[in-house]
């Protein structure tokens, strides 16, 4: 059982802040994936839940008894915690059975124990033939397992990792994901998961947090971070958008200029005149080649604007669309099924459903 | 114990909030400032030493440096030989370093392991082998010309500057050739291919590509060598003496014989100390720069350049460097050591094992010597590393503010010439509150503070090839910082320290300028004894003691060599 909440964390690195007065709560069991460009400072606050750095200000708290503030600073080594690093950081010197059984050894278990964790967590992760081989006899999947192994095998509260997987190849990195997700539905062990690739936050996490400049701009789960993202950031970072401006107008609608206008799907603050931001997925517009196939979608409150294509890119699975608007100089990106073909400077109608026209923040 | 109960019990008391508090620290703080102690006690007191006077401050000695025309005349002399030691150390290493790195030069791996053995072997000793060649009267390479020409006089005194020169600059070329060596390995063909295609010949791309490419590793190369010879004691002491030659050097020694004038010492150490400064500072810039990115990249492919007619020739001219600074000497040591008289031919009548027996069984003097040396530089390899491994540790893993700085006090004797060293730390602890002079402790201290650098660069690359999370991923799992360094960090930096071990052996059994200032009779060191016996015309005892020397020191840096080697191998296999 092990909570974990981080209250107005703040650490500065030579008077500029990395992280920067963070709040994050995560429950028992749960997977929160901090989500982020590099520099953004997901490790650094890794880190400082680690207990490797300590805290400028604020504090952390697990199961609500402060182990890290700027007066306190309770040690890695007792916070029964594990860690993932990102170079897997297993120890040359020692087989795979020597690394995985080190954390019990330092725990005090009895040898007959020890042997049967090891052997019982090996097989978890599929490595019970290699268990007398050195690191540097291993492939980086199979180093990558040991780390894991090493980590699991002392039953910690809490398990972070640090980009455990960008040093894997493509093909590795996809079968990992799974693997992790699978071994957290096994143990159900609190984790922290930092990456910057938002697939593997999407597929290993029960929440994201997404991070920007040392704040946690916003947290949810995958289909709330991809379908309602709150910040301009959130939209731009995850997935592919279109995002277009304007001034926010009265029953939802927001002015683009020159003549053009947008039903979005819901206003948080509706301020009116107020600038607005609109997040619109390439994939939730739909082209239509005629005024005629436009009716419908009209009279069920669709957002229908004429362009031209300007511009397609054939993808095999996909349609890669960029259509102009005449009226505003605005461009689209649209993503269309192979079967919907249109010719550059062809007239074409974007039809999209205010629902999937999200108002976003500035910053 | 679950972790609710540990906070909880870890909140209950302070004494318990403590053991929060990093309880290595007083380790780190404690080396850390023995490092900082070790270093500016000898240099503070140089220049306390060199404006006191004795109504307090004044400059009356540096005054008296420039108007005593005989030490003005060694600062001339020295920058004159050091100038051409660094010109002609340039010349051979980059000459050699290019050769044995991209062409196909033959018994390539044989000429480098004999460049290696010219940078073992220590400048006195050349230099007193060179006596025994080249000597005007007895020397038998002069006598060799006499027997050939029929002439009377001799073919080249080696008691001369020009002799001086040529010795110092066959110990001081290794420097240049490893830096060239070095660069010409990192430099792509492709460089050169780039040349060729645009209609430049082999020798014109030599000159007008590889030549610029390598220039900042020349020019560096050269203020190395400049520095080498600048510090030089024993080589000026044996061939320059004798021809009433002084340097800076042998002036500063001079200045400590009856009656010592330890104001005009210290001196005239300081500006050889300024000089050494600012020349490393202009070589780290030219070295740091990096201008040629080319130089420092991956590097493509390498292709070696065919020597054609020429390779042959080289090759010569390469066996007459190397038997000018090995063959030779070698041979004249051993023949000396096996000889009763060393001027005649080693011939049955004439061999004895006479001075192996005498110098290893009989003599006490070089007994003692002979145990001194090896204990102390077991004592200051032992104790040096475990300094430099704990200033590295804390430097690389940044163990609290400021850490960094201490790589600028580990570093600092680099520019402090063994003589100058030697005076700071006569002046430092002839007197309270640490009286050493008289002992071999003052020995073990000079060593400690001369090898520093070494050791402390040998650690530091050591620590740096060892990932920090290496240490992070056994802390997490429940180890303190003590017990990470017994379990991952020693065991993963371990034939790294071996070797800073033996690096700093090696450079103390062969240590002269320094020691030469701080002996004292019971307190003779194989080198000093050499020096000694020098005067007293002991060739046999001396010769023998050069080859224990030097088969000491290749013993160690073969078994280096060796134990690094498998270490690569185990960790591929």
């Amino acid at each position: 059982m092990a909570t974990v909440s981080l209250r107005g964390l703040t650490k500065r690195f030579a008077e500029s802040a990395a992280v920067d007065d963070l709040n994050l709560e995560i429950a028992d069991g749960e997977l929160v994936s901090l989500l982020g460009p590099s520099g953004c400072g997901k490790t650094t606050t890794l880190r400082l839940v680690a207990g490797f750095l300590q805290p400028d200000a604020g504090e952390i708290r697990v199961n609500g008894e402060v182990i890290s503030s700027p007066s306190l600073l309770i040690p890695p080594e007792r916070r029964h915690m594990s860690m993932i690093f990102q170079s897997y950081a297993v120890w040359p010197h020692m087989t795979v059975f020597q690394n995985v059984a080190y954390g019990l050894k330092l725990k005090k278990r009895l040898g007959g124990e020890i042997e049967k964790k090891v052997d019982r967590i090996l097989r978890l992760v599929h490595l019970e033939t290699l268990a007398g081989r050195y690191p540097a006899e291993l492939s980086g999947g199979q180093q990558q397992r040991v780390a894991l192994a090493r980590a699991l095998v002392v039953e910690p509260q809490i398990l972070l990792l640090d980009e455990p997987l960008s040093n894997l190849d493509a093909n590795l990195r996809e079968e990992m994901r799974f693997e992790i997700r699978r071994l957290h539905e096994e143990f159900r062990i609190t984790t922290i998961y930092v990456t910057h690739d938002q697939a593997e936050a999407m597929v290993t996490s029960d929440r994201i947090a997404v991070m920007h400049q040392g704040k946690i701009v916003q947290v949810g789960t995958s289909d709330e971070i991809f379908d309602r993202p709150r910040t301009r950031f959130v939209a731009e970072f995850i997935g592919k958008t279109n995002i277009l401006k304007g001034k926010l107008e009265e029953n939802r609608q927001v002015d683009l200029g020159a003549g053009l206008s947008l039903q979005v799907s819901s206003a948080e603050n509706p301020s009116k005149g107020a600038e607005a931001f609109v997040c619109i997925r390439p994939h939730n517009i739909s082209l239509l080649g005629t005024e005629l196939e436009t009716r419908e979608p009209r009279q069920k409150g669709y957002n229908v604007f004429s362009g031209n294509i300007q511009r397609r890119i054939y993808f095999g699975d996909a349609i890669d669309y960029i259509v102009e608007l005449p009226a505003g100089q605005l461009k689209l990106r649209v993503v269309a099924p192979p079967s919907q073909r249109y010719e550059p400077g062809q007239k074409v109608f974007a039809v999209a459903h205010p629902d999937h026209c999200v108002l976003v923040g500035e910053e | 114990m679950s972790y609710a109960e540990a906070v909880g019990r870890l909140r209950a008391g302070t004494w318990l909030r403590l053991k929060a508090v990093d309880r290595t620290l007083p380790v780190w703080i404690g080396a850390a400032l023995f490092l900082i102690f070790l270093m500016i006690l000898p240099l503070g007191w140089i220049f306390v030493t060199s404006v006191k006077g004795e109504q307090g401050f004044t400059f009356d000695g540096y005054l008296q440096v420039f108007k005593e025309g005989a030490l003005l005349k060694a600062i001339w002399q020295t920058l004159i030989i050091s100038t051409w030691v660094g010109v002609i150390a340039v010349v051979i290493g980059a000459l050699l370093g290019w050769l044995v790195t991209r062409s196909d030069l033959p018994f390539k791996r044989t000429v480098r392991a004999l460049v290696m053995a010219s940078f073992v072997t220590p400048p006195f000793l050349g230099a007193f082998a060179w006596t025994l060649l080249a000597g005007p009267n007895a020397g038998e390479l002069n006598k060799l010309y006499r027997w050939l020409t029929g002439a009377e006089g001799h073919l080249f005194n080696i008691f001369s500057r020009e002799g001086l020169i040529i010795v110092m600059a066959l110990y001081s070329f290794p420097y240049v050739f490893s830096m060239i060596a070095n660069v010409c390995e990192l430099m792509s063909s492709d460089l050169e291919d780039a040349a060729n295609i645009l209609g430049a010949r082999k020798w014109r791309v030599a000159l007008t590509v590889t030549l610029p490419l390598a220039a900042p590793a020349l020019i560096g190369g050269f203020i190395l060598a400049f520095l080498h010879s600048l510090s030089l004691f024993g080589a000026p002491a044996i061939l320059g003496l004798p021809a009433g030659l002084h340097t800076i050097t042998t002036q500063i020694w001079a200045l400590f014989q009856y009656p010592p004038r330890l104001d005009l010492a210290a001196a005239l150490s300081v500006p050889l100390l300024l000089a050494t400064m600012a020349l490393l500072a202009v070589q780290k810039k030219l070295l740091g720069r990096r201008g040629y990115s080319t130089v420092g990249g991956k590097g493509g492919q390498k292709r070696l350049v065919r020597l054609g007619a020429l390779r042959i020739p080289l090759f010569l001219l390469v066996v007459g460097i190397l038997a000018l600074s090995v063959f030779l000497p070698y041979w004249i040591l051993l023949k000396a050591s096996l000889a009763k008289a060393w001027a005649m031919p080693l011939t049955w009548d004439n061999f004895t094992l006479h001075n192996f027996t005498f110098t290893f069984f009989e003599y006490g003097d070089t007994q003692n010597a002979i145990i001194n040396t090896f204990q102390l530089g077991i004592l200051t390899a032992t104790v040096g590393t475990g300094i430099a491994a704990l200033i590295a540790y804390i430097t690389n893993r940044r163990l609290f503010r400021g850490a960094r700085y201490l790589t600028f006090f580990a570093l600092a004797p680099l520019v402090v010439p063994g003589v100058v060293l030697a005076v700071g730390l006569f002046i430092a602890y002839t007197r309270p509150p640490i009286v050493l002079y008289g002992t071999i402790w003052i020995l073990f201290v000079a060593y400690l503070t001369k090898e520093m650098p070494i050791g402390f660069s040998q650690a530091e690359t050591t620590f740096k090839s060892i990932h920090p999370e290496l240490e992070d991923a056994s802390r997490i799992l429940g180890a303190n910082r003590l017990r990470v360094l017994k379990d991952i960090t020693a065991p993963l930096a371990r034939s790294g320290l071996i070797a800073t071990w033996c690096f700093i052996f090696i450079g103390v059994i062969r240590e002269l300028s320094a020691s030469i200032l701080l002996f004292t009779p019971k307190s003779k060191v194989i080198s000093v004894v050499i020096f000694d016996l020098k005067e007293e015309g002991q060739v046999g005892v001396i010769a023998v003691l050069g080859i224990l020397l030097l088969v000491v020191s290749f013993a160690v840096v073969l078994s280096v060599q060796w134990m690094l080697a498998r270490e690569v191998v185990a960790t591929r296999e």
